[in-house]
């Protein structure tokens, strides 16, 4: 296929793109060398990974693709490496030859099984996608990665990362494809592309509403609604493709629930506009949670959340109130607050288990029950062993620290009748 | 003390005497008998409490798998967020992984998935989380087919992938043919949030190869699981949220299980079920711990009470000693009958039973059928007493556990929660007292039957006859049918209730609900008897708390606090005695304690920092009244302060030069 016309498909297929592809397409033409390592770099969601992926397959460069977030460690990168080279120079062979080679340890056996691998195929292409967030990474795998062009000659490298230091390669004259974030107006028509339609099922059969007029009203209405998202939501908080396109998607069924409802037409936008306006005052749509929640109703959906609490038990509650106060008081204080509780102690369990009797309105048993909930707690992160205290929780010397918050603490208080503002120096807020 | 943390004891020669309770021969000789009949009637209880258990984790499990089922059903594209169910399961981490374990078993039987269980003990970092996740996915396979694996190493070509690619997962799981993995996090808030979100991250970039599940066991709630998880990865994950039922409702009816049914040998005491209940509310939430404190309450009664034979349906008096006969003899409640038998004026029954062993087993094997017959009756009448409490919207729910502790010390005849029903009846409209009627007919036994259903009868047929259906009959004792009438004499003014006039309805309503309220009043009063005050309790109800506080409470740090406080105690010494001081004042310091207790003792007078040179002085004086052991006191000396630091009570500290920390406090 010609370069020009393979352009203007990728074109179309990802828009607003121009430059970098026509960039793409000059650095791989077929008919000239091809640089060994090119830098593409640009911030999230920019169509990095994706355009070259589509680049490299229609424009029919041998190439092998290797996502960094897959790779748990440098190793494990080396390994996938090679196994992918190996993979695509056999594919097709029918037999499974016995592999050139066993294991990648390191670096240099990797260049050392690729120029093997190689040997007298033409020009191939690989794609390291996002090595700059690799795990584990040696310091040098960058620039000696860099590096294999020269020793193995029908190789290029493409780095895809997010942002490139100037010295990321220790190599000058590297080209660099820059991905630029999508303006507002290129957001916008990307994701016009692709309208969701406003009525799940059609309105009524006798309602002359063809599926052209449908298309069209969505399409319409879908463009106008990106732009009111962008200006009051995703400008400030979703500015990538993604979110932007996440936000708009939550946001869509409640905004033209009206029309659904029949209340507006499908063109009445401003009087929409108005009638929803509280959909992009609040900022629930941008909260990622792991339950989906409707960004019109969540007073409801608190309340039904509550339904069922699980309690902890009694003594609990004070260790917790105890661990509070333990954290936030002074130490120097505690005569005051905590007349019973005579001696100086410090921040540790010690002080912890003497605030803990002092507050406990009768007296408490001294049994093993009361170290076991403290490794409930810890085990349940409420509370965390903090500082050089080192393995041994038995410690008395060790020292904890709370992992919660004053709501949750006068919370559990009042559940025991403990008010725990009254034992606080400053008195809580 | 200074290389090792700890030490191996290896005893020389055999065991102390004393701890060789066990050997048979010291023992009665009922005791196999007593085993087996233990062993029979544990599993009896034990088969109850596991039903209760299974039938209420089937509430969740069952909700949690068709969600996985359904999580199978749906097609997956890679924008797809990952299912996820948060498990809710409460703050008794004990038992999560019981639950998660059905759960597993559940989910691999009924859907086509792979179930891998991960706990945060198993997965520092997230190498080992996926090495674990592959190991724990594959091991299953070999366990149920092997032709598959081996079809699946075969199929591996190429150089060995390393053991914590989730490739090697991939290439098994399109082996198995199976709809998704599972992986479920036991216990979600002790892992790192950091390592939680690059797990999840990695499967999101796997989920279009391998169709993932994910399950997270939460302690606390669903937004702390939302606070740690970074944002990226909350954007990868959609679930649902399952609440499993609370603790305090599965102990409730785990409890009815082990003292409702007429099948039931032995029932707890008021004391131990106090305690054990409390322990539950106040320490730990964990059904597990009761169900153990019940079986050790099985354990001990037939271990220490030689008379528990007697609970054997199919016993023999040949199969009882003469002591085991003597000991019914000495029980309490033996004595307690033989007085009123004797206040009655049976002095012959009471000479026979003293006289003759046959006679007297025969009585106490009838009276013993019937002592545990008023007891099951008596939880009857706590169940109907819950019922009907149920019934009127207005009172308080009281849970049957604490119905039953009331009863079993005899408290509940007359007491507030049985009026208060009384009265309420009194006063109930015709509507309610259907209601009751109902909740009655469900719970009587057969030969009161038919008295009710008299009742009810002419109630319904009172009802039938109101033709204004809208307002229901009324008693008399309904307040809506008083009036109060103000009458002012001598400038005073007088208040007087006065009764409306009655229609007739409400009057024969009013008789209907009279005769209601003294059956159910006779009724209570019937079967809430005291159970202390029955001949042979000693026998079918167990109300020991000192064998369950020495189990299940242990007390490790009073107990070294107190014994080096207060040696004398313990050794029994007479030198250390007489230093206690005769006339009951505080205990002295003396030459003769043991050099660690006098250490500590002079330990618990001094600061948080203490000069050691200052303890040397003090632990000196007492110690020598000549200069010529000095050198072995310096010895005794050094052994204490090191044993004290082996205890964890001090520890060298760079504050001071010379200076020792304190670090623990007496009585906390």
């Amino acid at each position: 296929m010609l370069p020009d016309e393979l352009l203007t498909i990728l074109n179309d297929q990802y828009p607003c793109r121009e430059l970098q592809l026509r960039q793409l397409a000059a650095l791989y033409a077929p008919s000239l060398p091809s640089p060994s390592a090119v830098v593409a770099h640009g911030l999230e969601a920019t169509g990095k990974s994706s355009i070259i992926k589509s680049f490299l397959k229609s424009s029919n460069i041998p190439h092998a693709i290797i996502d960094s977030r897959e790779c748990i460690t440098g190793r494990h990168l080396l390994e996938r490496t090679a196994s992918c080279v190996d993979a695509y120079q056999n594919f097709g062979d029918g037999e499974a030859n016995t592999p050139l080679y066993s294991r990648t340890e390191n670096i240099s056996a990797l260049a050392v099984h690729l120029q093997r691998l190689l040997e007298g195929a033409g020009r191939f292409v690989l794609v390291f996608d996002g090595i700059d967030r690799q795990r584990e990474a040696p310091p040098t795998l960058l620039p000696a990665l860099a590096r294999f062009g020269e020793i193995i000659s029908n190789l290029s490298i493409i780095f895809i990362v997010q942002v490139p230091s100037p010295r990321l390669l220790h190599s000058p004259g590297v080209p660099h494809i820059f991905f630029a974030p999508y303006t507002r107006d290129q957001a916008i028509k990307i994701l016009s592309t692709d309208p969701p339609s406003i009525f799940l099922e059609p309105p009524s059969p006798s309602a002359e509403y063809t599926d052209d007029l449908a298309a069209e009203d969505n399409a319409w209405l879908w463009t106008r609604f990106l732009g009111v998202v962008w200006d009051s939501l995703a400008k400030g908080a979703a500015r990538d493709i993604v979110s932007f396109r996440s936000v708009a998607t939550k946001l869509w069924r409640p905004f033209v629930q009206p029309i659904v409802d029949g209340t507006f037409g499908t063109r009445d936008f401003s009087r929409l506009m108005v009638h929803r306006r509280t959909l992009f005052q609040s900022e629930v749509a941008l909260l990622d949670g792991i339950i989906p929640k409707d960004p019109v109703s969540t007073a409801t959906a608190r309340s039904t959340a509550k339904a069922i609490t699980h309690d902890l038990p009694y003594y609990s509650k004070y260790l917790l109130c105890a661990a509070y106060l333990a954290s936030y008081n002074p130490a120097r204080q505690d005569p005051i607050y905590f007349m019973k509780a005579t001696d100086k102690r410090r921040r540790k369990r010690e002080r912890l288990l003497a605030i803990f009797r002092a507050i406990v309105p009768h007296a408490v048993p001294q049994s093993a029950d009361i170290y076991t909930q403290i490794a409930t707690l810890a085990s349940l992160r409420l509370l965390l062993r903090s500082g050089v205290g080192g393995g041994d929780a038995l410690d008395a010397s060790c020292k904890w620290r709370v992992n919660f918050g004053w709501d949750f603490v006068t919370g559990l208080g009042r559940s025991v009748g403990f008010e725990v503002a009254e034992f606080l120096a400053g008195g809580g807020e | 003390m200074e290389h090792q943390k700890c030490y191996v004891f290896n005893r020389q020669g055999g065991r102390p005497a004393k701890k060789r309770r066990l050997n048979n021969s010291n023992l009665p000789s009922s005791w196999p008998l007593r085993e087996t009949t233990y062993n029979e009637l544990w599993a009896a209880q034990e088969k109850r409490i596991n039903d209760v258990l299974s039938e209420v984790n089937k509430a969740t499990t069952g909700e949690i798998t068709a969600f996985v089922s359904a999580a199978a059903t749906e097609s997956r594209t890679s924008a797809c967020r990952i299912p996820t169910g948060l498990v809710v399961a409460g703050p008794s981490i004990a038992s999560h992984r019981t639950l998660f374990e059905h759960l597993g078993r559940d989910i691999v039987t009924q859907t086509r998935s792979a179930f891998v269980l991960l706990t945060s003990a198993e997965c520092p970092n997230l190498k080992t989380l996926l090495k674990d996740l592959i190991k724990n996915a594959t091991a299953r396979s070999t366990e149920d087919d092997e032709d598959d694996e081996v079809a699946g190493n075969a199929s591996q070509k190429g150089p060995k992938l390393l053991n914590y690619d989730l490739q090697l997962l991939y290439l098994w799981f399109r082996i198995q043919n199976l709809d998704q993995v599972v992986v479920a996090f036991q216990d979600s808030e002790a892992f790192d949030g950091s390592l939680l979100g690059e797990a999840i991250e990695l499967f999101k970039f796997w989920s279009d190869r391998v169709p993932f599940v994910l399950l997270f066991g939460i302690a606390t709630t669903v937004e702390t699981l939302e606070n740690k998880l970074p944002r990226s990865a909350k954007r990868c994950i959609e679930g649902q949220k399952f609440d499993v039922t609370q603790a305090d409702k599965v102990l409730e009816r785990v409890f009815h299980a082990a003292i409702d049914g007429d099948d039931v040998p032995l029932r707890l005491g008021p004391s131990l079920s106090t305690q054990l209940l409390d322990r539950q509310k106040d320490h730990v939430q964990s059904v597990d711990a009761f169900i153990e404190g019940l079986k050790y309450a099985y354990m001990s009664h037939f271990y220490a009470n030689p008379l528990s034979l007697l609970l054997r349906q199919d016993i023999r008096y040949e199969q009882l000693s003469s002591d085991d006969i003597e000991a019914v003899r000495n029980l309490d409640s033996f004595r307690q009958l033989a007085e009123r038998l004797l206040d009655d004026g049976e002095a012959a029954l009471v000479r026979y039973l003293l006289e003759s062993d046959i006679v007297l087993f025969k009585n106490v094997k009838e009276q013993l059928e019937e002592g545990q017959l008023r007891i099951s009756n008596m939880v009857k009448a706590i169940e109907t007493l819950y019922a009907l409490r149920r019934c009127s919207p207005k009172m308080p729910i009281i849970p049957r556990s604490s119905l039953y502790v009331r009863a079993v010390s005899g408290e509940l005849n007359g007491s507030p929660a049985v009026r208060e029903l009384l009265l309420s009846v009194k006063k109930a409209s015709s509507d309610i007292l259907v209601q009751i009627l109902d909740a009655l007919l469900a719970s009587t036994p057969e030969d009161a039957l038919s008295i009710m259903l008299s009742l009810r009868e002419r109630l319904v047929a009172l009802m039938e006859s109101n033709e204004d259906s809208s307002t229901p009959l009324r008693s008399e004792h309904d307040l809506r049918n008083e009036t109060f009438r103000t009458t002012i004499v001598a400038q005073k003014v007088e208040l007087s209730k006065q009764k409306s006039a009655l229609s007739k309805k409400d009057a024969a309503y009013s008789k209907l609900v009279d005769e209601c309220h003294s059956r159910l009043e006779a009724y209570f009063a019937e079967m809430f008897i005291n159970p202390q005050e029955l001949f042979l309790h000693e026998i079918f109800l167990y109300d020991l708390k000192s064998p369950h506080k020495d189990a299940f409470t242990p007390r490790p740090r009073y107990a070294v606090e107190r014994a080096l406080s207060a040696p004398q105690d313990y050794l029994g010494c007479d030198c250390c005695h007489s230093a206690a001081g005769s006339d009951g004042t505080e205990s002295t310091l003396s030459s003769t304690q043991p050099s660690t207790a006098i250490l500590y003792q002079l330990y618990l007078e001094s600061g948080s920092l203490i000069n050691v040179s200052d303890l040397w002085s003090a632990f000196q004086a007492i110690m020598v009244d000549d200069d010529d052991e000095q050198s072995l006191t310096m010895a005794l000396f050094q052994r204490a302060l090191a044993e004290l630091r082996c205890l964890g009570l001090i520890k060298s500290s760079r504050k001071k030069t010379d200076h020792v920390a304190k670090l623990a406090w007496k009585g906390l």
